[in-house]
């Protein structure tokens, strides 16, 4: 029996269907050069590892119904865009989503996280044609939506790897290095924005 | 290099004035401590050389309100007071040097020179102007997150907040920070100042950059 008791298959659906309406959101969307306002899309299904940390560390038991409606983020989508503005722009695109229900929203764009991390992240509610964990029907599944531009999500990935790796040599140096590419990073992001923006006036 | 002059006795300030103009400084005269202000505001000097007792407004209240607006333009006092108290006031109040009248001229020059010379060293590395601090060092913006800044953005950006809300033409822009640059023009400027723009907003600073292509621009709180 996994974490998600047998939900997992139906995971992978709503994740599909999700970004299947959201590219359609989006064509209509394309600028005068026939660019989408995203790069790619990416998916996963938070693994039965993962999962597993995630209760402990929030004192919660191993359920399937804690890992689908207590925790939000069983399913991860990524929009990851060209430049800064276009993330505002796919966020609109998802708040006007039919069906879709917008639980939460978090600036780290703004207020970067301390060690450099940015991202907009947006917890979505999107329904299901079967019964969810809890008998409802139709059934409700929580998305974790992080929208970012292709430098933040290098960084982010670089960052990842910082993270699992064991015994890493002078940490504090890496860290702060690592913060110091996360906002040169921010500040090219921005000066790409803002040449597009030129040319485009 | 600019100097603005507040001196009340005119004769004085004639001779102050013709005299550094000979020595290649360009001069302005204001009358009192008002005027002071107000003529700082407008532009940017390189040094103030102001005396203390003015009418309307004297020299130390106008050097306090000068600090408190977050000028740190070098300034140099002109007193005919050889108290020792007058002269601590007046280096309290934000004066970074003084002249007891009557002076010689060479002396003054001396002084005007030593305080251009010292220049950037002496000012602070980190400067905070409204909600936004700028690590002139680490050339990097900060407010709710922090931002890298590209070498000329730090400078520019630096004289923006040693005097905020004063006005720098397209023209002293480009004469400050393309110096060696024949083919800079105001598209540079215009760049540099829409670059500045969008890393304040990004870090969230209560501040922009006011004016249009071309003109006038200063460091305004939004």
């Amino acid at each position: 029996m996994t974490v998600y008791g047998g939900f997992e298959e139906r995971l992978n659906i709503v994740a599909a269907g999700f970004m299947d309406a959201f590219e359609r959101q989006a064509e209509a969307e394309q600028d005068s050069f026939g660019n989408k306002p995203y790069d790619h899309l990416s998916m996963r299904i938070k693994s039965e590892e993962s999962m597993l940390k995630k209760c402990e560390a929030d004192g919660l038991q191993l359920t399937p119904h804690n890992a689908l409606k207590v925790i939000h983020d069983s399913i991860g989508v990524r929009v990851v865009c060209l430049f800064p503005d276009d993330i505002k722009k796919n966020a609109e695109l998802i708040r006007q989503m039919p069906g879709v229900t917008v639980i939460r929203e978090k600036d780290y764009i703004r207020e970067a996280k301390p060690n450099g991390y940015r991202s907009y992240h947006m917890i979505v509610e999107v329904p299901d044609d079967r019964a969810d964990v809890d008998g409802n029907l139709p059934g409700r599944y929580f998305i974790e939506v992080q929208l970012r531009t292709i430098a933040m999500d290098t960084w982010a990935a670089l960052e990842h790897e910082l993270k699992y790796k064991q015994n890493i040599k002078n940490p504090e140096l890496i860290a702060a290095e690592l913060k110091r590419c996360a906002d040169e990073l921010a500040a090219c992001d921005v000066s790409m924005q803002t040449i597009r923006d030129l040319i485009r006036s | 290099m600019k100097i603005l002059v507040a001196e009340d006795e005119y004769d004085l300030a004639d001779v102050i004035h013709d005299m550094l103009e000979a020595s290649g400084y360009s001069v302005d005269v204001a009358e009192n401590g008002q005027m002071l202000l107000d003529m700082a505001e407008q532009s940017a000097y390189d040094v103030i050389i102001s005396d203390i007792m003015m009418p309307v407004k004297d020299g130390l209240t106008a050097i306090k309100e000068l600090r408190a607006s977050g000028s740190l333009t070098p300034v140099l006092f002109l007193t005919a007071k050889t108290q020792v108290d007058d002269r601590i006031e007046g280096l309290e109040a934000g004066a970074d040097d003084y002249l007891t009248k009557p002076f010689a001229m060479g002396e003054l020059l001396a002084r005007v020179r030593a305080m251009t010379r010292r220049g950037r060293l002496y000012q602070p590395k980190v400067l905070t102007v409204f909600n936004v601090t700028l690590d002139t060092e680490k050339e990097e913006l900060s407010c709710h997150n922090s931002i890298s800044l590209a070498a000329r953005e730090s400078h520019v950006m630096e004289c923006f907040m040693t005097s905020p809300g004063t006005e720098f033409t397209t023209e002293e822009l480009l004469s400050r920070f393309w110096k060696n640059e024949d083919n800079a023009d105001e598209d540079a400027v215009w760049m540099y100042i829409s670059f500045l723009r969008n890393k304040l907003r990004s870090v969230g600073a209560k501040a922009t950059i006011k004016g249009d292509k071309g003109g006038s621009f200063s460091l305004v709180e939004e």
